[in-house]
This record gives C-alpha cells, sequence and structure tokens, in this order.
C-alpha cells in the first residue's frame, strides 16, 4: 500500500522514486531535528529572556564624561559662585562674583549668552554668598548687605525643530535691600512656598537667625496691603553653625554645628520659631559640614567632617507620646575627607555629594548604595546636577569643566531594599512593605518581595494543609479498594475536575462561598468535630449490618458512596449547630467577639477562602499522580502479601504505599509547584494585601497575583516593570526546583517498576 | 470489632471519605453554577406586595434568608427601575407584608440602559405612527414596538454603511500619513488624491449622519407611559425597550420560549450595560478564535517536537534533560508565561514590527500592544508541553512491531513516520491538542496581560480589509467573569450574568476534556497490553 505509486511504474522510474523518497527522509530529518531543537530551544529560553528584563535592576548606574572644557576668552571673571545646567546637557552656565551668568556651549565650550544681574542696592558689590537651592534656583547675598533670590531657566525654541538649544533666561523672584543697620548675614535663603508670600531664612553673625515673611494680601477693593514679620530667634545654638537647610515650603529649618550637633527649627509660625530638636549628628563630635533636604522634604541628608554621610527624618519615641525626634536611619557609605556639598537629585531619593578630595559621589537614601563617583584628574571644587537627575557638571580646581551623564534607572533597587526590612520615610521601624506607587511624585517607592514571598507561601501551605490530605487518601481509596467498575468512572471525573478553570473556582470562592462562610464560620470550624463524628457513626452501623447476608456484598469497592449520606447529615448538623452556638458562646458574632478579645480582624475573603479554593485546583492533580505511582506498583507485590494472609489495609499501608513513596513525592511536590504560580484563584478570593501575617481570617497577596494587578500600570522598562519581571524569575526558578525534583524522583520510580 | 480494627477496615472507610469530600465537593461547585446559571433566565412571576404600612412594592422574589433580629424571614425583592429607586433590589421582613398578589397586566421591561422596569403599561404617545387600530393598550404597545423595531434595524443598517465609510476613511488617512512621512514633496500629487477621495466619504459619512439623527430623533419620540408600585409615572421611549413582557400571565410554554429566546440572545448578541446584561457574542467569538489560532501555532511546533525527541533524537542525556524540561514548562506558572508574552511579543517583536511597518501611526502602538495574536503565541507557548507530553504518549503507544515492518518493506524514516506511526498516533494528537484548547479557553491571568478587555469595539474578523486582524484587542469569557465578577460596580446585580457566563465557560471546557480524556482511555485500551 505504501508504494501503490510505485507499482503503476516502470523500474526505470523506481530508482528515481527511491532517491526521492530519500531525498525526503533526509530533508525531513533535518527539519525535524532543527525543528525539534528548536522548539526545545524557544521554550528554555524563556527564562532567559524575562532574566533579561529584571537584570537591569541590579546593573551599577553609570556616569560617562561627555564633554570636558575650559570656557576660554571671556571665561568669568572672579570666583565662581554657583553653576548649573540644562535638562538636555546642552548648556551649562556659571555665575561669578560680579553677578554675571555666563551661559556657554556643551560641546565646544564658545559662550553663547551672558546675563548680568543688578544688585537691588545699586552700586557694584560682589556677591558674599549663593546657595544652591535646586532647580536652577540661587539666593544670592550681596557683600552690601542686599539680597537675590533668583531662578535660571531654559525655553525650548518654537521654531528649528528639536535640534536648537534651548534659550537661557535669568528670572529674579524676590529682591531685598539690606536693611541698613544690624550686622550683614552670611546667608541667606529665601522660599516661596506661596507666591504672594516669600520667606527668607538668615544666619547671622553669632549663631543666630533671622527669620522673615512678606504677606502681601489684597482686599475687596483692590488695595494690596503688605505686611512684613520680622523675628530673631536661635538663642541655644550649641556651638557655630557650620551648615543651614531649608526645606521647600519653608517650615522646617536645619542646622549643623561645629561640635557635631543637629537642630531641626519649626517655623510654621512665622512670629514664634520653635526649636525641635538638637540631636549629636555623630558620637565623636565631629563637625557637621553639609546639610540638605532630600526629594520629598521628609529626610534630611547630614555629612560630618569625617567624612560620613546619613539621612535623618523624625520618629516617634515609643512611650513619649506623639513627640517626635530627629533620628539617625540610613548610614551612607564613607567619604575619604570632609564633605562639604550635598545635593539631592529631583527626581528619586539620591544624594549627590562633594568632599574634600574632590571626589562627587550618588548615593540613594532607601537602597544605602554607592551609585557612582565622579572624579577627575584635579580635585572637583563645585558641582551642580542637571533637573532630569540624568546628568552633572563640576568645575575642578584648574577652571576645566565636565560634563557628566548619568545613566542611572533604578537607583532605589538593591538586594537589601528587594528582602530585607527597610526604615521607610515616616515608619517608626524598619519593615517590609510593598506600596509600588502613590498619587505624588516624591513619593518613596516601597518595593519589599519578602511580603509577597510570605502571601504565595502562606496560601500555598493552607492549601496543601488542605489538599493533601484528602488527595493522598482519595489516591489510596481509588487505587486499593475501589470496584473496578466504579474506578472507571470516578478517575476520569477526578481528571475532568483537573480541568475546571482556574477562574471559575475563583469567583465561587470570592463571591459565592465567601459570604457563606463569613455568615457561619462557627459551623465550618465545628464541622471538623461533626463530620469525623458522623463518619465514625456511619462505619459503625455498616459494620453492624454491613455483616447481614443481604448487604455482604454492597460495602467492599463501594464505601465511599455509602458515606455521602453521613457527609451530608455531618453538614447539615453542623450548619444548625453552627448558629446555636454562635448565639450562646460568641454573643452572636464570632467575628466581632474575635476581634473584641483577641484583636484579630478577619476579612471576608480569607486565608480559609483560599485553602478551600486553591485545595480544589490542586486536589486533582496530586490525585492523578499519586493514583498512577499507586496503581503502577507491581500487582505482584500486594498479591504476595495478600496471600500470607494480610489485610487490605496492612497491603496497602505496609506494602503498596511504601513502594510508591518516591511517586506520591513527586505528586505533592507538583501539586506545590502549582499552588505556588496559580493566579486567579488568589486575585479573585483574597484582599490582595500585602501583609505579613499568618492568620487564617486575613487574605495576603501572592507574587503571581501582584504581577496581574500591577503589570499593566507599570510603566515599559521602568523600576516597577522590571520588578515584576524578577518575581516572573523567582516564580519560574522557584517551580522549576520543585519540578525538576519531582521529575527525577519520578523518573526513579518509573526504572525501579520498569515502566511507567 | 477487634478485627475490624486489627485488620484496619476503619482506616479504610477514612479513605473513602477523603475522596467522598473530594467528589461531594465538586459537585457542590458544578451544582451551584448550574442552578444559578440555569435559572437565571426563567422569567418568574412579579409579586405586587403590599407592606403594613401601606406602601407597595413590585417587583420579583430573588431570595430568602433568616431575619437576624427577630425569627421572622427576610425576603430580598428585585424591585429593578434603578433611574427611580437609586437599586435594583429590597429587602422586606416577611412580618411587614399585608398581603401579596399577583397582577396579570404587570410589565417587565428590559431596557438598554439602567436595568430592567417593573411597573403597569398606562398610555402611549404614538405621534405618526401607525399601527393597525383597535385592541387593548397592550396589542397597541405591542404592535408599535413591532413597528419601532423594523425601523431601527433599518436604522442599524445605515449605520453599518457610515461604519464602513469611517473605516475607508480611516484607511485613507493612515495611507496619507504613511506617504508624508515617507516623502511629503515627491508624493505630493498621490496625496492629494487620496486626501479629496477621504473628503468625499467624510461628506457622505456626515450626511447620513445628520440624516440617520432626525430619523432617531423621530423614532424617539414614540414613548410608552408606565406606572411603577406606587403610581409614579415614568416616560419610556419605545427604542429603549429590549424586551417587554407580562410573565404573570405567561404560561410554561411561553416561558420557555422566552428562556429560549433569551438563550439565543446570550449566544448571538452584544452585551449590554458594561457587559451585565445582554449577550455573550463577542467574549464567545473571542475565545474560539484565540483557541483556534493558538492551536494552529501550538499543534505543528508540538507535534514535531515530540516526534524529534521520540523518533530522531538519539537517547541520551541530552534528550532526558529535554524531556525533564518539557514537563517542567507544563508546571511553570500560567502568569510567568503572560509576563514573558508582554515583554518579548508585545514590546519585543511587536514594537519591532510597528517601527518598521507602521511608523506614520507612532506613536500610537499597532502591534506594540497587547492583541490577539500576541494571546494566541503565549498561550500556544504555555500548551505545546501539553502537546508533547500527548502526542510523544501517543508514539509510544504505537508498537515497535510497525514501524519495524514499515521498514523491513523498505520505506524510509520518514514515509514509516507518516503513513504508519503518525496516523496511528493520531489520537494521542488529538487528546494533547483538545487539552491543549481545554486549557487555552480556561487561562486568563496570562491574558490579562496581552491584549484581553473587557469591551472590545470590534472583532477580531471583520468586512474590512484587511479581515483579520490581528492587532485588535479581543473579549474573553474567563476574564469576563473576573470583570463583571469583580470590577463592575454593581456587582450584586451582576452576578446572575457571571454564573451564565461560568456556566457557558464550564461547559465548553468539560465538554472538550472529557471528549480529550476518553478518546486518551480508548487509545489506551487499544494499544496496551496489560503486564499483569
Amino acid at each position: 500500500m505504501l508504494f501503490r505509486k510505485n507499482d503503476k511504474n516502470t523500474t526505470v522510474s523506481d530508482g528515481k522514486f527511491l532517491a526521492r523518497a530519500r531525498k525526503n527522509d533526509r530533508l525531513a530529518a533535518w527539519l525535524i531535528n532543527t525543528g525539534g531543537f528548536l522548539v526545545i530551544l524557544s521554550v528554555t529560553s524563556i527564562l532567559v529572556l524575562i532574566m533579561k528584563v529584571a537584570i537591569p535592576l541590579f546593573l551599577s548606574p553609570e556616569a560617562t564624561v561627555v564633554s570636558t572644557i575650559k570656557p576660554g576668552g571671556s571665561a568669568p571673571t572672579g570666583e565662581i559662585k554657583g553653576m548649573g545646567v540644562d535638562d538636555e546637557l546642552r548648556t551649562g552656565f556659571l555665575l561669578d562674583a560680579s553677578g554675571t551668568v555666563t551661559f556657554f556651549d556643551r560641546r565646544t565650550g564658545r559662550e553663547i549668552h551672558k546675563i548680568t544681574i543688578t544688585p537691588p542696592g545699586g552700586g557694584s558689590p560682589t556677591i558674599a554668598s549663593a546657595s544652591d537651592s535646586g532647580g536652577g534656583r540661587f539666593d544670592i547675598l550681596w557683600d552690601d548687605g542686599s539680597f537675590t533670590a533668583m531662578k535660571v531657566s531654559f525655553r525650548s525654541q518654537e521654531t528649528g525643530g528639536s535640534d536648537q538649544p534651548a534659550i537661557p533666561a535669568v528670572e529674579t523672584m524676590l529682591e531685598e535691600k539690606g536693611t541698613g543697620g544690624g550686622p550683614r548675614p552670611l546667608l541667606s535663603v529665601a522660599r516661596f512656598a506661596d507666591e504672594n508670600s516669600p520667606l527668607r531664612v538668615d544666619l547671622l553673625p553669632g549663631n543666630r537667625f533671622s527669620l522673615s515673611k512678606t504677606t502681601a494680601t489684597s482686599d475687596l477693593a483692590g488695595n494690596e496691603t503688605v505686611r512684613k514679620v520680622r523675628t530673631p530667634f536661635g538663642d541655644e545654638v550649641p556651638g557655630n553653625v557650620t551648615a543651614v537647610a531649608l526645606d521647600t515650603e519653608g517650615e522646617y529649618l536645619y542646622a549643623g554645628t561645629d561640635t557635631g550637633r543637629l537642630l531641626r527649627y519649626d517655623l510654621t509660625d512665622p512670629e514664634a520659631p520653635r526649636l525641635l530638636d538638637s540631636v549629636e549628628a555623630n558620637t565623636n563630635g565631629h563637625a557637621v559640614t553639609a546639610v540638605n533636604l532630600v526629594l520629598g522634604d521628609n529626610s534630611v541628608a547630614v555629612a560630618d567632617a569625617d567624612g560620613s554621610l546619613s539621612t535623618w527624618f523624625p520618629v516617634s519615641e515609643t512611650g513619649l507620646g506623639s513627640g517626635k525626634t530627629l533620628t539617625r536611619i540610613h548610614s551612607l557609605a564613607r567619604h575619604d575627607g570632609a564633605v562639604t556639598v550635598i545635593l539631592p537629585a529631583s527626581r528619586s531619593k539620591t544624594i549627590y555629594s562633594l568632599d574634600k578630595a574632590g571626589v562627587v559621589s550618588a548615593d540613594h537614601m532607601t537602597s544605602e548604595r554607592r551609585l557612582l563617583e565622579m572624579r577627575t584628574a584635579k580635585p572637583l571644587v563645585r558641582f551642580a546636577v542637571s533637573g532630569g537627575d540624568n546628568g552633572a557638571i563640576a568645575l575642578d580646581a584648574d577652571g576645566n569643566i565636565t560634563f557628566w551623564h548619568i545613566d542611572n534607572p533604578h537607583p532605589e533597587v538593591s538586594l537589601k531594599t528587594l528582602f530585607a526590612p527597610v526604615w521607610y520615610e515616616s515608619y517608626d521601624k524598619p519593615a517590609y512593605v510593598w506600596q509600588s506607587s502613590a498619587a505624588s511624585d516624591d513619593f518613596e517607592p516601597k518595593l519589599s518581595l519578602t511580603p509577597l514571598i510570605f502571601g504565595t507561601l502562606k496560601g500555598t501551605v493552607y492549601a496543601m494543609i488542605f489538599a493533601v490530605p484528602l488527595a493522598l487518601l482519595g489516591a489510596i481509596y481509588t487505587s486499593q479498594f475501589m470496584g473496578a467498575r466504579l474506578k472507571k468512572y470516578v478517575k476520569p471525573a477526578i481528571e475532568i475536575m483537573a480541568a475546571i478553570p482556574s477562574v471559575v473556582i475563583g469567583f465561587l470562592a470570592g463571591l459565592w462561598l465567601a459570604p457563606l462562610l463569613d455568615k457561619a464560620i462557627v459551623s465550618f470550624f465545628l464541622a471538623f468535630a461533626v463530620i469525623p463524628l458522623c463518619v465514625m457513626l456511619s462505619i459503625l452501623i455498616w459494620r453492624r449490618i454491613g455483616s447481614l447476608p443481604r448487604l455482604k456484598r454492597v460495602a467492599p469497592g463501594c464505601e465511599f458512596l455509602l458515606l455521602v449520606p453521613a457527609l451530608l447529615i455531618g453538614v447539615y448538623v453542623s450548619h444548625a449547630l453552627g448558629g446555636i452556638l454562635e448565639a450562646s458562646l460568641f454573643a452572636g458574632d464570632l467575628k466581632l467577639w474575635l476581634f473584641n478579645t483577641t484583636g484579630v480582624r478577619s476579612d471576608q475573603r480569607n486565608s480559609i477562602i483560599i485553602a478551600f479554593a486553591l485545595g480544589l485546583a490542586v486536589i486533582p492533580l496530586i490525585f492523578t499522580i499519586a493514583e498512577d505511582a499507586l496503581s503502577n506498583v507491581p500487582k505482584n507485590l500486594s498479591a504476595a502479601s495478600l496471600a500470607i494472609g494480610a489485610s487490605r489495609w496492612q497491603t496497602a499501608w505496609r506494602v503498596v504505599l511504601p513502594s510508591a513513596l518516591p511517586g506520591i513525592f513527586s505528586a505533592i511536590m507538583i501539586g506545590f509547584g502549582r499552588a505556588v504560580g496559580e493566579t486567579m484563584i488568589v486575585l479573585m478570593a483574597t484582599g490582595n494585601t500585602p501583609i505579613l501575617d499568618w492568620s487564617i481570617f486575613n487574605g495576603f497577596r501572592s507574587l503571581s497575583a501582584n504581577i496581574a494587578v500591577e503589570i499593566p500600570e507599570a510603566p515599559v522598562f521602568g523600576t516597577l516593570y522590571r520588578i515584576l519581571f524578577l518575581s516572573a524569575v523567582l516564580l519560574f526558578v522557584f517551580t522549576f526546583i520543585i519540578n525538576t525534583a519531582a521529575e527525577v524522583l519520578r523518573q526513579k520510580f518509573r526504572k525501579k517498576y520498569g515502566r511507567f | 470489632m477487634g478485627s475490624f480494627r486489627k485488620q484496619g477496615e476503619p482506616q479504610v472507610w477514612g479513605t473513602a471519605a477523603a475522596l467522598s469530600i473530594t467528589l461531594l465537593m465538586v459537585l457542590t461547585l458544578l451544582g451551584v453554577v448550574m442552578v444559578n446559571g440555569l435559572g437565571f433566565f426563567w422569567p418568574s412571576d412579579t409579586s405586587l406586595v403590599t407592606l403594613k404600612d401601606g406602601s407597595r412594592l413590585l417587583g420579583e422574589i430573588t431570595s430568602t434568608e433568616k431575619a437576624t433580629e427577630n425569627h421572622g424571614k427576610r425576603i430580598q425583592f428585585k424591585v429593578g427601575n434603578r433611574d427611580i429607586y437609586g437599586q435594583d433590589f429590597r429587602w422586606v421582613d416577611a412580618s411587614e407584608i399585608r398581603s401579596t398578589a399577583y397582577p396579570d397586566d404587570a410589565v417587565t421591561l428590559e431596557r438598554k440602559e439602567r436595568g430592567n422596569f417593573y411597573g403597569f403599561l398606562k398610555s402611549l404617545s404614538l405621534d405618526r405612527l401607525r399601527i393597525p387600530a383597535g385592541g387593548t393598550t397592550w396589542d397597541d404597545f405591542l404592535a408599535a414596538r413591532k413597528s419601532v423595531d423594523a425601523s431601527r434595524a433599518k436604522l442599524r443598517k445605515s449605520e453599518k454603511r457610515m461604519a464602513d465609510l469611517n473605516s475607508n476613511a480611516e484607511r485613507l488617512r493612515l495611507k496619507v500619513l504613511k506617504l508624508s512621512s515617507a516623502d511629503p514633496v515627491g508624493n505630493r500629487a498621490a496625496i492629494d488624491s487620496l486626501n479629496a477621495k477621504r473628503e468625499k466619504l467624510l461628506a457622505e459619512f456626515n450626511a447620513r449622519l445628520e440624516r440617520l439623527n432626525d430619523e432617531s430623533a423621530e423614532l424617539n419620540s414614540h414613548t410608552a407611559i408606565f406606572t411603577d408600585a406606587s403610581g409614579e409615572e415614568k416616560e419610556i421611549p419605545l427604542t429603549e425597550i429590549v424586551r417587554s413582557y407580562r410573565p404573570n400571565t405567561m404560561g410554561v410554554f411561553a416561558k420557555a420560549r422566552f428562556y429560549a429566546g433569551k438563550i439565543r440572545e446570550l449566544l448571538l448578541d452584544e452585551p449590554r450595560e458594561s457587559n451585565t446584561e445582554g449577550g455573550l457574542f463577542p467574549a464567545i467569538f473571542g475565545t474560539v478564535m484565540m483557541v483556534l489560532l493558538m492551536s494552529v501555532f501550538s499543534l505543528p511546533f508540538g507535534v514535531v517536537a515530540a516526534v524529534y525527541l521520540r523518533e530522531y533524537a538519539r537517547e541520551g542525556i541530552l534528550v532526558r534533560l529535554v524531556r525533564i524540561a518539557v514537563n517542567n514548562l507544563a508546571g511553570v506558572p500560567s502568569i510567568v508565561y503572560g509576563v514573558f508574552g508582554l515583554g518579548f511579543f508585545v514590546y519585543g517583536i511587536g514594537s519591532g514590527i510597528d517601527q518598521l511597518f507602521y511608523p506614520e501611526r507612532l506613536p500610537t502602538p499597532t502591534f506594540g500592544t497587547g492583541g490577539i495574536l500576541w494571546a494566541s503565541l503565549t498561550l500556544a507557548l504555555l500548551t505545546v508541553p501539553v502537546v508533547i507530553v500527548s502526542t510523544e504518549e501517543g508514539l509510544a503507544s504505537v508498537p515497535k512491531g510497525l514501524r519495524e515492518g514499515s521498514l523491513s518493506l523498505g520505506a524510509t524514516k520518514f514515509q514509516t513516520l507518516t503513513k504508519v506511526v503518525i496516523p496511528m498516533a493520531t489520537p494521542g494528537i488529538m487528546t494533547g491538542l483538545i487539552l491543549a484548547m481545554a486549557r487555552a479557553a480556561g487561562e486568563v491571568a496570562p491574558l490579562m496581560i496581552v491584549g484581553v478587555v473587557k469591551l472590545a469595539p470590534s472583532l477580531p474578523i471583520d468586512g474590512h480589509f484587511p479581515f483579520f486582524h490581528m492587532d485588535r484587542k479581543f473579549m474573553h469569557l474567563g476574564f469576563h467573569i473576573y470583570d463583571v465578577g469583580f470590577q463592575s460596580p454593581n456587582v450584586e446585580a451582576a452576578k446572575p450574568m457571571v454564573f451564565v457566563t461560568t456556566l457557558l465557560l464550564l461547559a465548553i471546557v468539560i465538554a472538550a476534556s472529557s471528549t480529550a480524556i476518553h478518546i486518551r482511555n480508548k487509545m489506551k485500551q487499544k494499544y496496551t497490553t496489560k503486564a499483569f
């Protein structure tokens, strides 16, 4: 039949045909070999590909020098008081002591533009101090005591395409003449939280501060009244103030002293500033050399003469009511020398700091990672960071200017932030928290995978506690004691159960079982006592009547059917008793009683529901594999056991079960693997709250459900996106290990009995 | 008694109890789905209840439970009329009810929006609508509805034509975009002619839109006035009414006809009211198409891999490792496949395709976002191990003698494979395919990431060029369950619909997998020689 075509032809074409067949064969062999190999390759490359997305999380950030220039010709005269760079890293600027801002091209060093700030008091004073308030804002104190707050901005050109450099501009935000009387301040800082009422803080000689706030109000007629408050404060400063920082709202002032103390003032009431904290910044009395706020204004970064860098925020003291004390939270990597400047990044909780040795370092507050170090041949003396967190500009001792492009996409991630407890802002102690996003941009992402891994394990463990006994005992019964006729129906029934989509189980668990169990929680616990009791009673009854001649042949092989009435009665009795018991013992509401007496909060969608639902999903899997293993134990073993007089239970328990043990372990492991990765059931039947709590009355959030919940909102290639890929890698690796172990066990088992 | 215990009979009964519990749980699950799913469409009588305080309510009894405060019963009514009462359901203590009646003229309306209306027909306001004279108000109402429905069907045709026009215009727009992004000067003439064509299409579209608006405004002016249980009047345009019936006058046969009509609507119509009412057609279509598309990818690859493993690869450490890997992949969580599909297909290949072939549409992604193609590929990957394992089993069950017979007759390996081995292993392959399809139909988690949406504006296949739109997002029965059951604002009102969807999905999956299991068991009986 195979060669029908051949029969009709002459022997001449025979050879041709065979040649073609052989050619086809070789071609097919090649195709199938490569095809098969490709399938295997592509399927196994899944892990590689998802890992590829996750790995950049752990790569070190990079700072690459894009250009080094020496401004020629019209180089700024005098001492440089400030500098900056635009977001595209095209234009840099320098502010010199005469108040001239010089803009120059990054590539050529050519001067593009020059703007001179006019001092409010007239004349030609020089700048006494200029402090970088971030975002191109500089607060300039002239040596005649007058003050200018200005902002450098870059406006992109509307015509000419995106290649054109932005047009620089300088905007003056506040001008104040010197007061005449009194000493000239050492340093002045202004804040514009409210457009109409700028706030200015001066550091005066003699370690005193002065706060002035101008409030402009206009009445109905449009008449403006300007009220100016000026309050001196700071009598209690211990030592000399060496560093000052003010938050963006102008509410809290931080100061460091040469005796190593860190002070925090509350300026919310401009007429009565209060000293809130005065703490020791370090134990050995090193002078505080630089202080600045970290993005979000919750934490303050503090550096001292010793080169140590740390961040602090107020934490409520336990047992002292609502009082909060400034506390050292994160100790970052040390510098070799005293730190002179600290600048915060504007998009993340990264802190840039420059030390005496002339090295700029970037550290991330939450992850405590030293992200990168920027240095040049000559020590750096001054630096600034771009508004987009993508670059930096620095000036060295020789007057060379260097531009860096900074690639720092995932500074907040480290093994520590993913798995260890982290002390997050406004928390009272280090904790494992998963909270990936919030409304504001300056939010500190909390990306601990620990609660998710915990949740995964919690759900799996409870499900296994429920599923393993039922599945294994059921498998033992089906393989060893059940009649062949019934087995033909029961086995496929359980296999079909394996096909029930998890979304169906999840839906029923979440919307049908959860409200039902919520009302009958006492009955549920009661059922653990009542149902075994009913089963035992029913066994006793069958023991009595089973010996009757007519019923003698009924029981063996279909005990499970005879027990159904007992189970139904058990369910009914526990339901009836549960209501009565709840009314009499727990004042009609167990949940309320639990909360009042033990403080255990209970959710409607809790771990009991998950145990049921997830258990139901893994039972058929465990059952099928275990049943196969038990059935495949050679019949001659059990036959021999029965022949020497062992009972059917003894044979099953002592002979068959030990032989099938590897297969049964493999069944449990595969069930475990399935439960770990199950998504829909967990998503639908728990509250998805990422908490660390073993209580069966709460829900949890698992790794898989977390991926399903968060990935639609995660920006592509952002930190969250990559972390979700990392959780997928974890799931993959975890199930891979478990399944491989199970598979190896199963292969061993097959080898032992020579077939499968 | 002693020997009974010693022989371990109680333990045997204990294992039996475990099995019974498992089976009972499955039966309960199926039972709950069946009862809730099948019962939903049966029209229940509308009861007019007069309470002790004199107020009246009209609605269907949906459930009864024990009241917590006193020892009486609490009855839940579905009172509908969401636009008047604010909510669909109302609980009433049985002790508060003075009397219950089942008036014949109680009308139930299914509306396009805002759920059911329960009330009584009062009068009609039908200007310029010609209906056969005479008869009761109810007869007139029915006749008017018929005529309105007929006009509406005509309007729908016009709407369809407009959709065609719109899609043609859109295609022209994209063409213009493509041409002008490639070479705006050189293609000037082509661009201008395309633009002119597009203008013409848009003009026709606008003309039709105006006409359509006029006509539908006229249709909407035909209204009926109903009163609710408390006598409050409500004017409802006939076009708003999907179905109207008087359940208390219906006999069993009328109800059965009604039931059949509802099933027809379920299977063939579009969903309404954010998926909580109406039909499931797009979801069924999406599920079926996704599964078929998945089979196209997963079957050949799975079979080739299995043939390679079983027939071509030399047994050794590599094949053993590969087999472990395949078995393992069957156990990898489905969400991981979803993540892979997102990272590799959607953002990897999809973005690449967009940059190569659809640069003019960027930044709006075409293939660089979830869609039916990527969903099918992801699920194909997920189900390949199922096909491989099952095909291998099928290949293994072909007796060695047959292969050797064929080879000894001079057939090549490939001929033996295609003419002898594969035909005999077909049941195994079929089993694998069906199991894979059942798995794919029920899988939701990966789909949520790579292309399923709650409401797709259009099907992946339609009459517009190029007919198969592989980049489109689609609806899926399983996701429908999750979405309607857990994300809709009115879960209580949506629940029955979810049960119906669940029943449908469960029926499909169970039918598929029982067929597969049946085929496999047949195959096993045919080829395995019993060792003992």
